[in-house]
This record gives structure tokens, sequence and C-alpha cells, in this order.
């Protein structure tokens, strides 16, 4: 399922407000899989910000865009060493944090689970009275989530068999910039929710200097063509807004992954010899660990790769 | 007056018009493209002889960009590379624009000239020009140059004929190394409205840049009706109330129009307010395609010359697309400024011809030998010419547009701007949210007042 197979394309609005007008931002390839021949635009909605793919693949392209051997249905140990511990170290320190305060029998809910990633860090680090869930739309990283023992549904968010209201914590973990309508996702996750329930949101951030430098082709966040809608701060808020979420707190953190891909993309790009290439990537832990530190510091004064946010249902 | 449902009024199936039939579909609003030909393209039109040679109407470049903005990237090819020189003497190819720094006398009288003169507003083309680029530089390439695409002297020229996105000597350096790195040939201040950047490069569509009108149409909800000239234009004094097309009434409260200004304020009736812009000139062009054996004939795919040649600029098109003439063969495109009906556009197709073959023997070595056969091209609309004597109604056409509501003039002769394809494209894509806007509220409303925009 590689370049051979044409992927079809179509034109959508903003997601958030409708607009048509987006103005060129970037414009790239799929460095990282090499799905299509295709190059992708990224555009700016003038009046919300975002940052969005238009033309971007059609629904019926997905398998084509998502191949077999996509990360995010096989982020193993194995394979992955030092880099997947030291990251599962400090995702679940983050995850524990936002689960902060929830009761003992608290309905956590991932939503974009992949292969369970978060939902496994839940069950080995969080209490043990917590009931885990997830949904993904591929089959074949719920396939992944089941084999690790996880209950996970197939389908999304917005068809899930999970009762209305019933859940304490979503955990949204670079999933929102994957999904053709964040701000169904957001409304269906905010249905879910328990009046009071919480939202935690992990995306790409636009408004970190990393986008700033490589916007125009290379950027790891645009991570095309499978990135269809990426934001910053301000635009996050008009996404929760027009999703009827509360913003709770929003707020950036580090990561090495966008800058790590940024120049990775950037070889690949301009065909650098493959022992260069392959200094940086996800299993590159020396590389990861210099933009670790580099992008810490941009996570202090409000500019990390990531956002967070941490949304809530209205009472 | 206007029926509920009324589609826009598009005149012209060239990209102009297909796009704004494209980006209003997006809006919602339906529209029909009209089109007096029996086909789509318009200038965009490309042509394949049976020698196995294509070309277009002039050598036409198009971005990694603007195709993906079109999702048909995937049907373009990479070109390997693209440059302009100019040609100062034999053996002489500066390449244009930093090549120039290169040349002593020009950095001298550049600087002198920017010392000597207080910054300020230069109406005048030939003014503005000598005191941007020094006199020297301006004197001997960059007003000839003006002028024969132009057919007036730089005097008689407005200023406003320069104003693009200007693009930084640090940039233009840093474009030129990343054409070098990554082996394309990046994009440097080709397009108005957008940025250059390393990665933004010439492509070229299979098929040719026709291809490109042949994709927007197809996504079009209702076919371009070719064979179907607008006639003319009716409006209330204040608006557009309708349209005859090949001789049906139509009504409608918003026409597109991409023909020239001049031949729209013709078509207009009901008011005197676009008369203005009926003295508006366009440069025409002859342009001689000369298919020869070999490659590589010239130094860079585009040399220009400013003098000692009749024509102001020779295009090997091939060096950027090989793939256009058959292998061991090339194509010369020699471009004379001409006007309808003057000497030049009156040559016989013979004559022209044989005086591009005896001209270019100082660039081209044996040319008579290399000779297979040669096409030739006239075309009306070169280059707009912004005249000094109209400079304010093309100052207002710019920024008001034509002071009749629903009317819309748009692409480069409708704009009477020197742009590309891209720029059109960029800049509909800004002005149609209004235009739908406007359409939508006037269809649903019969009693609408003018509002001047
Ligand atoms: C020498 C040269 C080189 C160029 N190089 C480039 C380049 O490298 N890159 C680039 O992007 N652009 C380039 N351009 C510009 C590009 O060709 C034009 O911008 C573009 O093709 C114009 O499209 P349009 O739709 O505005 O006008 P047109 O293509 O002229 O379309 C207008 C259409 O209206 C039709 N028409 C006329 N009268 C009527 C009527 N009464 N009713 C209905 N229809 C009518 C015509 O038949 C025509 O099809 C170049 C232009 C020239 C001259
Ligand atoms: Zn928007």
């Amino acid at each position: 399922m590689r370049a051979s197979e044409p992927i079809t394309l179509e034109h959508v609005p903003c997601c958030i407000c409708g607009a048509v007008d987006g103005a060129p931002v970037g414009v790239g390839e799929d460095f990282e899989y090499h799905t299509s021949a295709q190059s992708f635009l990224a555009v700016r909605c003038p009046s919300c910000d975002l940052i969005y793919l238009d033309p971007r693949p059609s629904l019926a392209s997905l398998p084509v865009i998502y191949p077999d051997d996509y990360h995010a249905f096989m982020f193993d140990e194995e394979q992955f060493g030092i880099v997947h511990k030291v990251r599962s170290r400090l995702e679940a320190r983050r995850l524990l944090r936002a689960g902060r305060g929830l009761p003992a029998d608290a309905h956590v809910l991932d939503v974009g689970c992949g292969d369970g990633f978060h939902l496994d860090l839940l069950r080995k680090h969080g209490p043990s009275g917590w009931f885990l869930h997830g949904v993904d739309t591929d089959e074949r990283a719920a396939a992944a989530a089941g084999r690790r023992g996880l209950d996970v549904e197939v389908g999304s968010v917005e068809q899930s068999r999970i009762a209305p209201g019933s859940i304490d914590l979503a955990l949204c973990i670079q999933t929102i910039e994957h999904v053709a309508d964040p701000v169904t996702v957001l409304r269906s996750i905010g249905n879910l929710l328990k009046p009071g329930g919480r939202l935690y949101l992990i995306t790409d951030n636009t408004g970190s200097p990393d986008f700033r430098l490589t916007k125009g082709r290379h950027w790891g966040g645009y991570h095309f063509p499978r990135h269809w809608n990426l934001f910053n701060k301000a635009s996050l808020r008009k996404l929760a807004e027009a999703s009827g979420m509360e913003v709770i707190t929003l707020s950036t953190t580090t990561s090495p992954v966008n800058w790590t891909y940024s120049v990775r993309n950037m070889l690949v790009d301009w065909n650098a010899p493959s022992w260069l290439v392959n200094r940086f990537s996800l299993k590159a832990a020396p590389a990861l660990a210099v933009f670790t530190a580099f992008d810490t510091m941009f996570t202090l004064i409000g500019r990390g790769a990531l956002l967070r946010a941490i949304l809530g249902r209205p009472r | 007056m206007s029926d509920r449902t009324a589609p826009v009024v598009v005149i012209g199936g060239g990209i102009a018009g297909l796009l704004a039939a494209h980006e209003l579909a997006r809006h919602g609003v339906a529209a029909n493209v009209y089109e007096a030909g029996p086909r789509i393209a318009g200038m965009a039109a490309t042509h394949t002889d049976e020698d196995g040679f294509s070309y277009d109407v002039g050598a036409h470049f198009v971005t990694n960009r603007f195709m993906a903005a079109l999702g048909m990237r995937a049907a373009c090819r990479t070109l390997p590379r693209y440059g302009e020189v100019v040609r100062l003497g034999p053996d002489r190819h500066p390449l244009y624009p930093i090549g120039l720094l290169g040349v002593p006398r020009f950095v001298r009288s550049a600087i002198w000239e920017k010392v000597r003169r207080p910054k300020r507003d230069l109406l005048v083309a030939a003014d503005r020009f000598r005191r941007d680029f020094g006199r020297a530089l301006a004197d001997e390439v960059a007003l000839p140059l003006l002028e024969a695409w132009s057919g007036l002297p730089a005097d008689e020229l407005s200023s406003s004929v320069i104003d693009k996105l200007p693009t930084s000597l640090a940039k233009t350096i840093w474009l030129r190394a990343a054409q070098r790195i990554t082996r394309r040939a990046v994009m440097i201040g080709y397009c108005k409205e957008e940025p250059s950047a390393t990665g933004v490069f010439h492509v070229y569509p299979e098929g040719g840049i026709a291809a490109i009108c042949g994709h927007v149409a197809d996504g079009l909800a209702s076919p371009v009706q070719v064979s179907s000239p607008a006639e003319r234009i009716y409006t209330d004094g204040e608006r557009v109330i309708g349209a005859r097309i090949a001789g049906q009434e139509i009504e409608t409260s918003t026409v597109i129009s991409t023909l020239p200004i001049n031949r729209l304020s013709q078509l207009v009736e009901g008011t005197d307010r676009l008369d203005r812009f009926r003295r508006f000139q366009f440069r025409g062009l002859v342009l001689v395609n000369l298919k020869l054996t070999g490659r590589q004939l010239l130094p860079e795919v585009i040399v220009w010359t400013p003098k000692g040649f009749p024509y102001f600029r020779v295009t090997e098109a091939s060096l950027a697309m090989p793939w256009i003439a058959p292998e061991g063969k090339t194509m010369i495109l020699c471009e004379f400024g001409a006007q309808p009906g003057d000497d030049v556009w009156s040559l016989s197709d013979e004559a022209i011809i044989e005086r591009c073959l005896s001209t270019i023997g100082p660039m081209i070595a044996g040319v008579r030998e290399r000779f297979i056969g040669a096409s030739v091209l006239r075309q009306p609309l070169g280059y707009p010419v912004f005249a000094l004597d109209y400079e304010p109604d093309r100052a207002s056409l710019a920024t008001e547009g034509t002071g009749i509501a629903g009317l819309h003039s748009v692409g480069r002769n409708g704009e009477f701007d020197h742009i590309l394809m891209e720029d059109t494209f960029w800049r509909l894509r800004r002005r149609i949210p209004g235009i739908a806007q406007e359409h939508l509220k006037a269809t649903h409303d019969h009693h609408v007042m003018s509002r001047p925009r």
C-alpha cells in the first residue's frame, strides 16, 4: 500500500469558523512514510489562526496514508529501548498529574488511544480501581491495544457506546490534529464527561519556535498528510469555545519530537545520506535528549513544542 | 429583478474564470462559466506538434505551492533548474539579479544614486528605475527591457510597474544556495502575492500548462459553456442586473469578468463608470519558437537581451523541462514586443522566423544548420502597459474595482496587472468570500440597495 496507490483529495473549510480563504503557510510531502506522490498545502485561517491542510486526503484514502508500519500502531519497548523507557516515565508522570483528585473508581477514556500506550501507563502506575477505556478509529491500533489486554472500542468517539455523562477524565493525546472534525469530536467528548469532568488534551503547538523556523516545508508537526488541523493557544481557545468546552488551563509542554522530525524531514527532502538521516528519529536517543533540553527552555517561556489544555464540561 | 437562484455569470474560460467558479463553489454559490472560443484555457493553452515538441503561449512556470493548492502536484514534474541571465555582450551573461552586482559600473552608479537622491516617491518609471538600480543598470538593462515590453518610452510609464514583493539580496543569495542544495528550481521572486521560500519551487504539469485548466474545469459542478461569448452586461447604473451571452438574455446580480478591462468597459450598458478604462493599452507579443537540433544552446533558461537584438528575451525552456522537446532537440523562444497592426506584428511567419535566424547567430552558432522548423504565435494581450497617462484610473481599478456593484473584473487582463496564474489564484481566494456574500445577499433580496465598496 505504498506510493503506487493514488490518494484522492478534497477541499475543506476551516473547521472552526467555516471560512475557505486560508492563506498558504507551508507545502510539503509525506517525508516520513512516502505514502503518495502528492504535495500538501498547509493554510492559515485568517480569522481563527488555525493551520489546516487544504486540500486534504479524503476519508477513503485513510488506509493509504496510515500504512501498516505507522508508529502509533507499534511503539513497543523492544524496538524503542531507552527512548521507550524515558518517555514512559515522563508521560506517566504527566498523566498522573492530570488525573490528580479523581475518585478511586474513576472512569478514564483515551480518545484516539492508538496501541494503548497511555492506558497501559495508567494501568501500571495509576490507582488500581480506575476503569480504563479506549476508542480508536483504526482497527489495527485497536487490535494492538487489545493484545495488551485493554478494553478498546473500534470506531469514532461520536458513535461510541460509552454512556453519556459517565467519564471523569478523558484523554485526547496527539489525536485532535488527526481528526476530520475536531469540533464534533470535542462536543462528543464533552457529552461523555460527567458534569465537572475534564478533558486532558495534548497537540502540536503552532505557536512554537520550531513551527516558526520550519513552517514553510519541513516542520515535524505537519506530519504530512496526517495532521489535518493544527493549533496555537488562540485557535485552541476558539475550538474549545465552538465545542462548548471551558478552558481550565492552557499551557505548553516539552517534546523533542517535532524538532527532531523537522531536521529529519529537511535531510530526507534534501537527499542527505541515510546515516545522517538516522541520527534524527524516534529511536535516536542523543538527538531526542538534546532537543528535549532545548525545548524545555522554550516551555519555560510558554512556547514549548506541545500545547497542553485542560478543558472542562461546563456544569 | 434577479432570480433567487440566479448563478453568478463568469466570463472567460481561462484560468481566472475557472478558478473564480472553483472558489465560488466552495462558498456554495453556483456559477456558470461562459467561454467565447471553442475551448477553455485562453492564454494558458498548450500546443503539441507532430514533431514531438510542446509549448505554451510563452514559457510558463508554476510552483509546487500553487499545484498543491489545486491538489494536482502529483501530476507534475519538478524542474531541476531555473535561471535568468542578462546578455551584456558576447560571453557576458551575469545572472539576474545577483550577478549584476559583479559589474563594477552598475554597483558604482547604484551607490551614487542612493547617496545623491533623496528617498521619495518617484512616479515616473524612468526616474524610479534610475534611483533604485542606478543610472547605468537602468539605462543599459532595465529601461530598454521595460520599453520593449511596454512599447512606450520609460518617461511615459508609471513607476508602479515595479511594485512587486521585493526579495532582499540576502534572501536571493539564500534561495540560490537552496537551488544548488536541493537541485530544484527554487522560485525567486516570481510570484507577487506570496513570498519565495526554499520549499517553493517550479514544477510543470504532465500534459502542459493547459492541464491545470482541465483539472479545475473537471472539478466544477456545471461544465464550461464554450462558444458562448458575452455580448452585453446590463446595469441599472449602480449595479449589475443581467447579461447577454450568445444572444441569450440572462438575469444575474453578479458578473465576474476575466476580459481585458478595456474590452469589458465596451460591453457594459447603463453606466459610463467604466469608460475611463477604455484607453488602457495592452502590449502585444509575437512569440517565435525555433525548433533546433542540439541542447543547452543558451547559457541559461532565460536570456534577457536589452540591446542588439530585435526581441527582448530568448528562452530555452528545455533546460528546465527536458521533456518538452524530443531528445537531442531543443526549442528557442524569441519574444518580440509588438502591437497588432504594427510592422513587427504584420510580418509574415517566414519573415519573422528569418529575422530570428539572421540575428540569433551571436548567441547560437550554426543556427541555420540546426534549424528544423518554427511556429509563430501572435498574442495581442502580452503585457498591460502602465502608462502614466491613465495611472490614476489604473490605481483606482486596483483599489476600488469597477465602481459597479456586482461587477468584478479579475485576472491578469481584468485587473490590468502584471500577474501570474498563482497571483490570480490567491487574489481570488481573498476576493471571492466578499463576492459570494454579496451575491447571496442580492439574490435573497429583490430590492437591494447599491452598496458602494
Ligand atoms: C508571455 C507570457 C508568459 C507568461 N508566463 C507565465 C508563467 O510563467 N506563469 C504564470 O503563472 N503565468 C504566466 N503568464 C500569465 C498567464 O498566462 C495569464 O495570467 C493567464 O493565462 C491569464 O488567464 P485569464 O483567465 O486571466 O485570461 P485568459 O487566459 O485570456 O482568459 C480569458 C478567456 O476569455 C475568453 N473570452 C474573450 N472574450 C470573451 C467574451 N466576450 N465572452 C466570453 N469569453 C471571452 C477568451 O477566449 C479566453 O479564453 C504569462 C503570460 C504571458 C503573456
Ligand atoms: Zn477559521
